[in-house]
């Protein structure tokens, strides 16, 4: 309350005119302010505030949407200069807000303010012209253009009414090179990674001169390398003076990255602190409203006999060069193997060529002493593997298709779904709003389409279908990837349930905290090895980190 | 701004959607067609009113309709099965010609018993719709080859051999270049006494209905529908995918060779050439402007077939050609698979994302 006290404080001063300052020491300046707590500073010194300079600055934001208010009065102070993360769970209103400030909707009450001048951004052009710039969560780039030709899109160099197209690739590579983000003017964008798509997005917003720019879940798509570089080019834009405004529901990269944090929750601010002022159990409690733990899960010894055995397998990615390399494991009944690593060191091929998605080019797979190996995915299912695929939306679901229809794939021919092949719909939307009130899904009813659901709630369905699969050992890709936190705590404790109901467990997992407080065992893999095995009970980060990086660690003490 | 994504809002609901989507796409051929009328000085009313009227005008008429949309009925029903395994079949102009080749030699080469005779026949022309589908359907299936492309180019050689067996091994005495007659007893039975409509329209609804269930209710029209829409989750589910694909392919050109046996042995009674032009392909456009439900391709192929009915008459009461028809279905396909092609980026990622 007092919080929004102040803000309206301010905004009634802010009307008298700043005092104009040289560049550099406004630069100095903000870097001063952005150390002190946001909060605080507004409250114990308001008269200081006509010398702070706000590259944005909204006032009592609303918006609904029909009977559902996707922003509730919001206030949102952004100084030039500093990283502000916007941090809340899926359906915070944490987009409905940017897209409202970059003039693609219109609020239903409060004003916007940019560079202190209160105005009516209707569109996206007026978001523009004021020097804002948005990068999507969903790129809008043309696959058979060129790098430079996507940048200059809409706003072509011309010269005597041609495009210019060696001006353009001239500017490109002069922006590439002023700020880090090393693209090839030249080269078509079909064909790119992500992660340098995502600079073409970065540079198109500086071609057109923003000096606020605004990042949509911008490391959703990135490779932990590929988030690490996106911030270090963060951090020189701050330090050239513009202004980063960060979407994002991920705790880890707000507490690296940015100065300032704003939290929503249901569509209100309920925090905006200094990032030096938070840590990340708080973070966590203002995002959800609850205290939620990610400490390791209490937990019986199971002795159970081995249900997964994998000896010396060899896989080829799609490029056909090799992704598993002589892969070892075991896994028991009653057991959780986590799988740990950084993205795209096999993780993935290992749990296609155990579904048998994926053929093996060596090495044999037993589940419970049957072979499995290059048998069909029809078969290694019907032999007890339920699999949780690590790409839901390609993978795990027909987003198309109502919830009933993606919770029968698997069984359309069993009992008690389908009788002489003729399925009995009746019985499968029962089985699904049963499911529904089990796994505590989000959704109006069976017959939802999947797109409907948040991305949550959809692997909650995911992990229904295959829990329920009547499989005794799961093979769990990402259980969690962009799932809400309230949520996360769901699906981990139904990940526990299936462990003590004597489920053999693999889990494959990016997130190191997850693994923690869920494997019995973590193996970690670099390059399609297995580097080694750590306790999950006495996990030693420093091992895990280094084994992730192809070290092993036996190596570095013989070595010291 | 403010307008286009009212616009969005209010059509975002599925059916609804799509529904004012294609009416919207019909009013935009229909007003492009009226003016490509107006640049040949005819009325875009008379011409719309004498279609009518030769489509509608009396029971024969009515009749006539029919006649024409038994064909393209069943190819339409023969390219949904495709299109719901995800399979594009655009060969079943070829299908249909080898069926009714087919069913042709069974119908004057041997003489059999009344039903069986025609049951002879039509199994025939299934099998050669299946075989012929089945070159393509398995390069598709082994080496991934594009259907699209080697079911047209197959069209091509379809015809052109059933033109070569008629002309140079089983042309009939006389001038025509057409295949003896069939018997009597390969004749399918007809329904009035005024038309040549015969029970190939039942035969039709009851494969639109047949077909419209077994994607409903039974586990396998489950697993060919996933594939479709979400072959990598079909895949990842245990359905074998590429023999769904192969069965699907199959079973859509057995169903065009259908087409092509009901047309032989319901209407024209013998094989020439060019005996059925164009039902493969308005099949095709029937069943994509019904968005692949079978259902919804009984009436696009009325749509289709009154088209080709009243232009009969257009010919007669005004000074427009026949052909103008031709344009006014080029103009709707146009507006309708641009509506699509929308519809499918549009939807992907929930943003559009434009591929090339």
């Amino acid at each position: 309350m007092s919080a929004v006290h102040g803000s309206q404080l301010y905004f009634n001063r802010r009307h008298e005119r700043a005092p104009r300052i040289q560049p550099e020491v406004r630069r100095r300046l903000s870097t001063y302010v952005s150390s002190l707590s946001c909060v605080n500073h507004r409250l114990s010194s308001p008269a200081s505030v006509c010398f702070m300079d706000f590259a944005v600055d909204l006032t009592g934001i609303t918006k609904r949407f029909g009977a559902f208010t996707a922003n509730d009065s919001i206030n949102l102070t952004v100084r030039r200069g500093e990283i502000h993360a916007i941090i809340g769970e899926n359906g915070a209103g944490k987009t409905t807000l940017m897209n409202i400030l970059f003039g693609l909707l219109q609020p239903d009450a409060g004003s916007i303010a940019i560079g202190g001048k209160t105005m009516l951004i209707d569109s996206p052009a007026v978001a523009i012209a004021e020097g804002l710039g948005m990068v999507h969560q969903h790129f809008k780039l043309v696959p058979s253009l060129t790098v430079a030709d996507n940048i200059f899109l809409g706003m072509e160099i011309r010269k005597n009414g041609l495009i210019d197209r060696a001006a353009q690739v001239e500017r490109t590579r002069f922006l590439s090179e002023k700020f880090g983000l090393r693209v090839d003017p030249q080269e078509r964008v079909a064909g790119l990674s992500v992660g340098i798509e995502q600079r073409i997005e970065i540079l198109k917003v500086l071609a057109r001169n923003a000096r606020t720019i605004i990042l949509d879940e911008p490391t959703a798509v990135l490779t932990p390398q590929e988030s690490h570089d996106l911030f270090q080019t963060l951090r020189g834009f701050v330090d050239d003076g513009m202004t980063v405004i960060f979407i994002s529901h991920h705790l880890e990269e707000v507490m690296a990255v940015s100065d300032t944090v704003t939290v929503l929750r249901d569509g209100r601010v309920v925090a905006t602190k200094a990032k030096s002022a938070l840590t990340k159990r708080e973070l966590v409690r203002l995002m959800v409203g609850r205290d939620i733990s990610f400490d390791r899960r209490p937990r019986t010894r199971n002795d159970g006999a081995v249900a997964l055995n994998v000896t010396d397998l060899w896989a080829r990615d799609d490029r056909w060069l090799p992704a598993l390399k002589s892969v070892s494991l075991t896994v028991s009944s009653g057991e959780i193997v986590g799988i740990a690593g950084v993205a795209g060191n096999g993780q993935t091929e290992l749990a296609e060529v155990l579904a048998g998605l994926r053929p093996a080019s060596n090495g044999s797979v037993q589940l419970h002493g049957h072979d499995i190996l290059d048998r069909t995915p029809a078969e290694i299912r019907n032999r007890g593997l339920a699999h949780v695929p690590g790409d839901r939306m390609v993978r795990g679901v027909d987003r198309d298709a109502t919830l009933s229809a993606n919770m029968l794939m698997g069984r359309q021919k069993k009992k008690p779904f389908a009788r002489h092949g003729v399925i009995d719909w009746a019985a499968v939307h029962e089985a699904m709003r049963a499911l529904i009130q089990r796994y505590d899904i989000r959704a109006r009813g069976p017959k939802d389409p999947a797109r409907s659901l948040s991305g949550g709630n959809i692997q909650k369905v995911v992990l229904a279908r295959e829990f329920t699969a009547g499989g005794d050992v799961l093979l769990i890709d990402q259980p969690t990837r962009g799932v809400d936190i309230g949520a996360q705590e769901a699906i981990h404790d139904e990940i526990m349930r299936q462990r003590a109901d004597g489920r053999a467990i693999l889990l494959i997992s990016t997130q190191l905290d997850e693994l923690k407080a869920l494997a019995d065992r973590i193996l970690v893999m670099f390059d399609g090895r297995i580097m080694g095995s750590v306790d999950g009970a006495e996990m030693d980060e420093d091992a895990i980190g280094l084994m992730m990086a192809g070290i092993n660690p036996a190596d570095m003490t013989e070595a010291t | 701004m403010t307008n286009r994504l009212l616009f969005r809002g209010l059509f975002s609901k599925g059916l609804a959607r799509t529904l004012m989507g294609q009416a919207l796409a019909f009013a935009i051929a229909l007003a492009l067609g009226a003016i490509i009328i107006l640049l040949i000085d005819e009325s875009p009313v008379a011409v719309f009113l004498t279609l009518m009227r030769g489509a509608f005008g009396d029971t024969e008429k009515i009749a006539g309709t029919l006649l024409q949309t038994t064909p393209i009925l069943i190819c339409g029903i023969a390219a949904c099965i495709a299109l719901r395994g995800g399979m594009f079949n655009v060969g079943i102009e070829g299908q249909l010609f080898l069926g009714g080749f087919a069913a042709a030699w069974v119908g004057f080469a041997f003489s059999l018993p009344p039903v069986l005779h025609v049951l002879a026949a039509m199994t025939l022309a299934v099998v050669a719709g299946a075989l012929w589908v089945a070159i393509p359907a398995f390069f598709r299936v082994r080496f991934g080859t594009d259907e699209v492309v080697s079911t047209i180019l197959a069209n091509y050689i379809a015809t052109l051999l059933t033109s070569y067996l008629t002309i140079f091994l089983f042309k009939r005495p006389g001038g025509w270049s057409e295949t003896p007659p069939i018997l009597p007893s390969a004749y399918l039975p007809e329904l009035f006494s005024f038309s040549r409509l015969n029970i190939g329209l039942l035969i039709g609804l009851a494969l639109a209905v047949g077909v419209a269930a077994f994607f409903r209710w039974t586990s396998a029209g489950y697993a060919v529908t996933m594939v479709g829409s979400a072959p990598k989750f079909a895949e990842y589910g245990g359905v074998n995918v590429r023999r769904v694909g192969f069965g699907v392919l199959l079973v859509s050109g057995a169903v065009g060779g259908l087409a092509g046996g009901v047309e032989t042995l319901g209407v024209h009674h013998r094989f020439m050439e060019g005996f059925a032009p164009g039902f493969g392909f308005d099949g095709l456009i029937a069943a994509l402007l019904a968005n692949g439900s079978p259902i919804g391709t009984i009436f696009t192929a009325l749509f289709f077939g009154a088209l080709r009915a009243g232009s009969l008459l257009l010919e007669v009461d005004t000074t427009a050609s026949r052909e103008i028809i031709t344009v006014i279905q080029a103009l709707i396909i146009l507006a309708v698979s641009a509506d699509l092609m929308m519809r499918r980026r549009g939807d992907r990622t929930g943003e559009r994302r434009w591929k090339f």
